[in-house]
């Protein structure tokens, strides 16, 4: 099972001042790369802030960075809500769990 | 050939599998939903409705699969709502279907939400080439099939009809659960005076902001008695009841005239009401003496298929699959606008 511990770190860049860069451990190479995909089909919504996602073996990075604060926060919350539905869907839908009940 | 459907354009959540087998009506093995419910005299927000979808994502996918012990290795593809809807809602859902394909290894299949009411009120009905009327709390169509495409001949201008009720329904804090819509319905059943309401038919289309606007008003008239109490032309107060059986009847009116008018039109005298307020037994009431004057008839389903479900999406989404359809994986995005014609029906002649 994935035991999700975001380590929030930031980074300085002039234009865009703040910044989040999430890292999740995951089980698996391929987990991390599934939930990379799952979340990089969305464009972000506003010009105000930019993502970058990076599967680093078993490690899902995903880095933002803002103009404000506020667009910081926005952002990122929506990334987190994600990721734990993807987490859950990971941990109890997976084809090997699946498989251990039959289906 | 086995389809999953996630649907999640609006506050309900519905997960569905179906199976399509050559020359056999389509087997239904899963539809299971869960509807997020707002308090009376609130609304549901995107955000809020999103939250509600992931929470329980998980939950019904599983149990559809074990109900109906399917095997992942049966399914072929995932479908899921691509629009249109609310934009958080319906991305939650994607998010999720683009999960379970990469973990599963199936192929996505982005699905039009009205396409889904249509195709499935088609399969379940038995109704061949109807005037669809598509009622909901986020769309009012009247569409017609013509050329590899649903064409829409008349629409809501400004709201759709269940958005106008549902908003009425808060006015008065009429009760969420199940849905406001249900609940005006039986107030209006104990109603009887019909007060005067902006009749807005537009040549094919309709408006229902005006009228909404005229509710609220009277609703407010009705709770506050100011200026005075509302009254009938008897000078008796008018009950909730009443401004209910009011609202309803205009507004299906309407409804009724301009599917009527696309009747005429196109030469058809079947109609098929999908949609969550389709299974508003006086609309397919009012729609069936209109039908039978026409000497043609009235096709609707139940709440099973009326109100949205991920059966429909399943289904819409397996038809366009037979025909060798998928969506490429970058392009598993949702969006709010999505017009019924935009899709080419390839599935049918």
């Amino acid at each position: 099972m994935a035991n999700a511990n975001p380590i929030a770190t930031t980074r300085a860049d002039p234009a865009f001042p703040h910044s989040l860069t999430i890292s999740v451990p995951l089980p698996t190479p391929r987990l991390a790369t599934t939930l990379m995909r799952s979340l990089a089909v969305d464009q972000e919504l506003s010009p105000l802030v930019h993502r970058d996602f990076h599967a680093h073996g078993s490690t899902l990075v995903v880095s933002y960075k803002a103009t404000t604060a506020r667009m910081l926060r926005v952002a990122t919350n929506g990334v987190f809500e994600s990721l734990g539905t993807l987490l859950r869907l990971v941990e109890e839908l997976d084809v090997g769990v699946m498989s251990e009940e039959g289906l | 050939m086995i389809a999953l459907g996630l649907e999640g354009s609006a506050n309900k959540l519905g997960v569905g599998l179906i199976r399509h087998s050559p020359g056999a009506p389509a087997e239904i093995l899963s539809n299971i939903r869960h509807t997020y419910i707002s308090p009376p005299g609130e609304g549901f927000l995107p955000k809020d409705t999103a939250k509600h979808h992931r929470a329980w994502v998980v939950t019904l996918v599983k149990r559809a699969l074990k109900e109906s012990g399917t095997k992942i290795a049966d399914i072929d593809c995932i479908c899921y709502t691509k629009g249109p809807g609310m934009g958080a809602p319906l991305q939650s859902v994607a998010v999720a279907a683009r999960c379970l394909s990469l973990m599963w290894n199936k192929p996505v299949v982005g699905v039009n939400h009205c396409i889904g009411h249509i195709e499935m009120g088609r399969e379940i009905t038995g109704a061949d080439n109807p005037v669809v009327l598509y009622v909901s709390g986020g769309n009012t169509q009247v569409i017609a099939y013509a050329e590899q495409r649903y064409r829409i001949f008349g629409e809501a201008l400004d709201v759709a009809v269940g958005n106008c009720l549902d908003r009425f329904a808060r006015t008065l804090q009429i009760s969420n659960d199940p849905a406001p819509g249900y609940n005006i319905e039986q107030m209006a059943k104990q109603g009887k005076v019909l007060l005067d309401l902006p009749y807005a038919v537009k040549g094919m289309d309709c408006s229902f902001s005006g009228i909404l606007a005229t509710m609220e008003q009277l609703a407010s008239q009705l709770l506050t008695r100011k200026p005075k109490p509302l009254v009938d032309s008897d000078g008796n107060e008018v009950t909730k009841e009443d401004l209910c059986f009011t609202l309803q009847e205009t507004v299906f009116s309407m409804l009724v005239e301009i599917t009527e008018r696309a009747m005429a039109h196109v030469g058809s005298s079947q109609v098929l009401i999908v949609g969550g307020v389709g299974c508003n037994e006086r609309l397919q009431e009012m729609m069936g003496l209109m039908a039978r004057d026409r000497g043609g008839s009235v096709y609707a389903t139940d709440e099973r298929f009326c109100i949205d479900n991920g059966i429909m999406i399943a289904h819409a989404g397996l038809l366009a699959y037979g025909t060798g359809y998928t969506t490429p994986f970058e392009e598993t995005t949702c969006t709010q606008r999505f017009r019924t014609d935009q899709v080419h029906v390839n599935w049918r002649a």
